[in-house]
């Protein structure tokens, strides 16, 4: 089996010859190959020669085009900080509260700020990684984007005094999830994951979740799956078991799960979807290789009975982890076969 | 016999509802009620009942910053610019590290402590530890707080211990906690406590000090 038989497999929770391992790397791939993050996030060329470099040495099942949650901010016309080894974050705004959410134009993927490039890594990666290899797109949620238009407050406080004017916000951030996502999947990704942060319950309520957001995701993934995406994949940080059950409905094919969830509440709360995640982040830079493959035949055995699962970390793998550390996970699937 | 009183006040800031708990002020102090017993018999009781209400479970960003705009809005109409500030109990020097350019999860920490009757001095985002070290000793801080988003700043929550030290400040407590810091324990950190949230935060400092 390759890469994209075996998540297509655990998808549909059919045999595989082992699990898929999929760390997620985004930023490392930079420090691994010793290139300073602001270059691999600002050109798809290093972005890609990274990602190729990374998974041919640790040997995982996906590269990532994954630059940073501000891509599509910058390129509806927000500026953005951007320092040597950080990630980027917002400077100014595209948008305040006064703005006409209506009027709003949808950023060309092939002009506006990164996504030229973004879009160049899609495709240099899937032309260049070895047959068979998953290439993962990422397209921001609809709710995270609409923080990183506004900032995470004056969204917020939008939301409740006018949540007319918020949810006509939130539809043109879900335009802009479709196009991008749309364009990735034409550039080579073979499934673009919606990364949505801000909608865990750590910071809305489940009722805000179900009513405002998980609408418009279902949107996304709808739209990308006729577009061809291999397969719906989710991806909430944090305590998320509130929401969980509100994901068949969505149309979740994949569903990340954070360090702090439990493996077997996410396996009851979602018997018929396919998992991944969820060891913690920040053990990739402290533990030692031992604890890593520890904790990583702990969760293939929880899921051996069910099936349905990918090997992952419950977020990303922070920059600075340490290379021994994410190839004892991936060692410790294919011992395991 | 209070209670009733301070009730329109209490369930207006539990339901993060700004203008009614401007109106309900209002009321209280046109019926002749001190600041200070709103505080303490109003705006302190809303706050407990949010804290029981906050656990790791229920615990979310949206409420908690309704309530913190709601708490605003009443705490500067008490208390209008110029005036005498309410009694504290201690003072907190907070920041989110150089290279960490986030600061919601500062900015709850803030409207949590001062809520309960904590000056705090904000040393803002992206902060050297140096800047942050000496602003505490300079206000006489109780405890000095940082959180932090990102992993890269570790290294820097482990040399703010030692730097009060040096200055003679061991026994300011220093306290950890955001969504990449509460990964990582106290010991690691070197520090006095690693808070999973602002309310776990505002407890320790509350039995510790």
């Amino acid at each position: 089996m390759n890469s994209l038989d075996r998540i297509a497999a655990v998808v549909n929770f059919k045999e595989t010859d082992r699990a898929p391992v999929i760390p997620q790397i985004f930023g490392h791939a930079a420090v691994f190959n010793r290139v300073p993050l602001v270059d691999y996030l600002r050109n798809g060329e290093k972005l890609a020669s990274c990602q190729l470099t990374a998974q041919k040495y640790y040997g995982h099942d996906a590269v990532f085009v994954f630059m940073d949650a501000c891509v599509e901010s910058e390129a509806v016309g927000s500026t953005l900080i951007y320092t040597a080894e950080q990630y980027p974050d917002v400077n100014v705004y595209a948008l305040t509260r006064d703005s006409d959410f209506h009027s709003l134009e949808v950023p060309d993927s092939s002009r506006a700020g990164r996504m030229p490039d973004f879009l160049k890594a899609a495709s240099i990666l899937r032309e260049q990684a070895p047959d068979g290899l998953a290439v993962v797109g990422c397209v921001l949620g609809p709710m995270s984007l609409a923080c990183q238009l506004l900032s995470l407050e004056t969204a917020l406080y939008l939301a409740i005094d006018e949540t007319d004017r918020f949810e006509a916000l939130l539809d043109f951030c879900a335009a802009v999830a479709i196009n991008f996502g749309i364009a990735q999947i034409r550039a080579g990704v073979h499934l673009p994951l919606i990364f949505e942060p801000v909608a865990s319950p750590e910071v809305v309520p489940t009722q805000f979740f179900r009513e405002l957001i998980a609408p418009r995701i279902k949107q996304i993934f709808t739209a990308l799956k006729d577009g061809n995406s291999m397969a719906n994949w989710l991806h909430i940080t944090g305590q998320i078991n509130a929401i969980l059950p509100l994901y068949p409905d969505i149309g979740v094919e994949i569903a990340n799960f954070d360090y702090c969830v439990d493996p077997q509440s996410a396996q009851s709360l979602l018997p018929d979807t396919c998992l991944d995640g969820n060891l913690k982040p920040y053990d990739f830079v402290k533990a030692t290789p031992e604890t890593i493959a520890a904790e990583s035949n702990y969760l293939l055995q929880q899921f051996s009975d069910r099936g349905g699962f990918i090997l992952s970390s419950g977020c990303e793998i922070p920059p600075e982890s340490r290379p021994e550390n994410i190839s004892a996970m991936v060692h410790s699937v294919r011992a395991k076969g | 016999m209070m209670g009733s009183v301070m009730q329109p006040l209490i369930s207006a800031l539990l339901e993060g509802e700004r203008v009614g708990a401007l109106t309900a002020t209002k009321r209280l102090r046109a019926e002749g009620l001190s600041r200070e017993r709103i505080i303490t018999e109003g705006i302190e009781i809303a706050m407990a009942a949010l804290d029981e209400k906050c656990t790791l479970e229920q615990f979310n960003l949206l409420e908690i910053m309704l309530v913190g705009r709601a708490l605003s809005a009443v705490v500067d109409f008490l208390y209008p610019e110029g005036s005498q500030p309410p009694k504290t109990k201690g003072t907190v020097a907070i920041a989110s590290l150089h290279g960490d350019i986030h600061d919601i999860g500062k900015k709850i920490v803030i409207m949590v402590l001062a809520a309960n009757g904590y000056r705090i001095i904000d040393c803002g985002k992206d902060c050297p530890v140096d800047k942050l070290v000496n602003t505490a000793v300079n206000e006489g801080a109780m405890a000095v707080m940082v959180s932090g988003l990102i992993t890269s700043v570790i290294p820097q929550v482990r040399q703010i211990k030692a730097a009060l030290e040096e200055k003679g400040q061991g026994n300011v407590k220093v306290l950890a906690g955001g969504a990449a810091l509460k990964q990582v324990s106290a010991h690691d950190l070197q520090v006095d406590y690693v808070a999973q949230t602002a309310f776990d935060g505002f407890h320790f400092l509350k039995e510790k000090l």
